[in-house]
């Protein structure tokens, strides 16, 4: 071994080497709490708290259900869409298009397509019996109020459903109208067939 | 090693912490999955894909499509427009008000503070939730893409780079059987200056019999097969054809809301 290689072996090669008792720069110790901080506010902005409902751009759940479109025509549409399938739609079919010897079709019947909507929704209101001419067949009807215990903006968005559905082109109806008609026919027995004729549209 | 033990810990616990993060969280959250409904509908989402078309994601997979197109639709924000539906009593005060608010790119904060001064003014509103980002702009999707919209996929095949445009809504944006099948064959065919390689040993180049095939492929008029020869697709092209075809991630749901355009019925 020549002199040029052992000055550079370390001086002291017993044993490991140990830390002294040195302290940490404050500089560091700060630069990590920052560091620590900003990963604090970042996780709060874009963490959504990991739920699995919450996606970019959305930053928490609040803020998704703030932003559910729930206003507005297409909404009320769905709405009665909802409305029709859970209580209409099980006699009067999905498809508007009803059940032989049960309920007459929705789609395409003269009753749904007149132009005013007094007489049609006293029918939900307050149910219906006896026969009826529906889009020329005879029916016998035993209806009951299905109506009557959805709230006056469901009634109205289930007409609305039904008179603009299927190729209906009737108008809307609003929750107002609703609440009006509801007050004049409250306590009246269920229409029969012969009666929904003479009644006003 | 007198830290031997310590060692062990600190790298159980680093490896452990991930796999925790990486795997034990994302199936602790997605892995019930389970269908859901379209946002203010009754409509079941996603639908399982047909037969076919789920036969078609193997054959997707085999000819390493995803190397090439991802099925994922990134949405960089989203913003409000607030659209007047009826001007009521006072249509004059309703529309002057109008005229001075601004109605399009607000925050819902802002479109429900619109919303409100024109409902004070007599007029009714409707506040239109429309998600924005680049990808959604080009038309490749309408929403952002989610878990629901791979439910049904596996291996889902989401791909990390695009050398072609995105498919996750292509059955939405290209729903002609035809034109999938002549593009898988000759994708020059259809798209001026396409990258994409042509998939040919999926069809069959045959005589035309004594009746062409039903299944032949209408070509456009400036490439036309040789002459009394016919292009047929292989089951596979047609089952590649049909998942392309199912790819319609295009329903609002309610961790991607949004307002849908009301088709007149």
């Amino acid at each position: 071994m020549n002199d040029e290689t052992k000055s550079n072996c370390p001086a002291r090669t017993d044993g490991e080497p140990t830390a002294t008792r040195a302290a940490v720069p404050m500089l560091i110790f700060v630069a990590m709490l920052l560091l620590l901080f900003l990963g604090a506010v970042y996780f709060d902005h874009h963490s959504g708290w990991f739920d699995a409902k919450v996606y970019s751009p959305y930053v928490s759940a609040e803020q998704l259900e703030l932003y559910q479109p729930k206003s507005g025509a297409a909404a009320a549409a769905a709405q009665g869409r909802k409305v029709y399938e859970t209580v209409c739609g099980i006699c009067h079919g999905v498809d508007g298009m009803g059940k032989p010897n049960q309920a007459p079709p929705l789609a395409g019947s003269e009753w749904v397509n007149a132009p005013g909507f007094h007489r049609l929704a006293q029918i939900p209101l307050l149910g219906l019996n006896g026969s009826l001419q529906v889009e020329g067949r005879d029916w016998n009807l035993n209806m009951a109020p299905m109506g009557a215990a959805l709230s006056d903006a469901d009634l109205a968005a289930v007409i609305t459903y039904i008179r603009t559905s299927w190729g209906n082109k009737a108008g809307a109806v609003s929750a107002d109208d609703v609440k009006a008609i509801r007050a004049v026919v409250a306590g009246h027995p269920a229409v029969t067939g012969a009666q929904l004729k003479d009644l006003p549209e | 090693m007198k830290n031997g033990f310590s060692v062990f810990m600190a790298a159980f616990i680093a490896l452990g912490l991930s796999w925790c993060g990486f795997v034990l969280g994302p199936v602790q959250q997605l892995g019930t999955a389970k269908q859901t409904t379209v946002l203010n509908s009754s409509d079941i989402y996603p639908i399982q894909r047909p037969g076919d078309a789920t036969l078609g994601l193997q054959v997707y997979r085999a000819n390493g499509c995803a190397a090439c197109h991802t099925e994922q639709v990134r949405q960089d924000g989203v913003v409000c427009e607030v659209a007047l539906r009826n001007a009521g009593k006072n249509p004059v005060v309703v529309s002057n008000l109008v005229s001075t608010l601004k109605l399009a790119d607000l925050t819902k904060d802002e479109a429900d503070a619109v919303s409100d001064k024109i409902t004070a003014a007599g007029g009714s509103t409707e506040i239109q939730i429309i998600p924005a980002g680049t990808d959604i702009t080009r038309g490749w999707g309408v929403r952002r893409s989610v878990e629901a919209d791979f439910l049904y996929d596996y291996p889902v095949q989401a791909g990390s780079l695009r050398a072609g445009p995105d498919l996750a809504n292509v059955g939405a944006r290209l729903p002609d059987l035809n034109w999938q099948l002549v593009h898988l064959y000759a994708p020059s065919a259809l798209v001026k200056n396409s990258a994409m390689p042509p998939f040919r040993f999926l069809f069959e180049l045959r005589k035309v019999g004594a009746a062409s095939s039903p299944d032949a492929l209408q070509f456009p008029k400036d490439f036309p097969p040789p002459a009394g020869f016919e292009v047929v697709p292989t089951p596979e092209a047609k089952e590649i054809a049909a998942y392309l075809l199912s790819l319609k991630a295009d329903a609002p749901l309610y961790e991607a809301p949004f307002t849908p355009v009301m088709t007149k019925p």
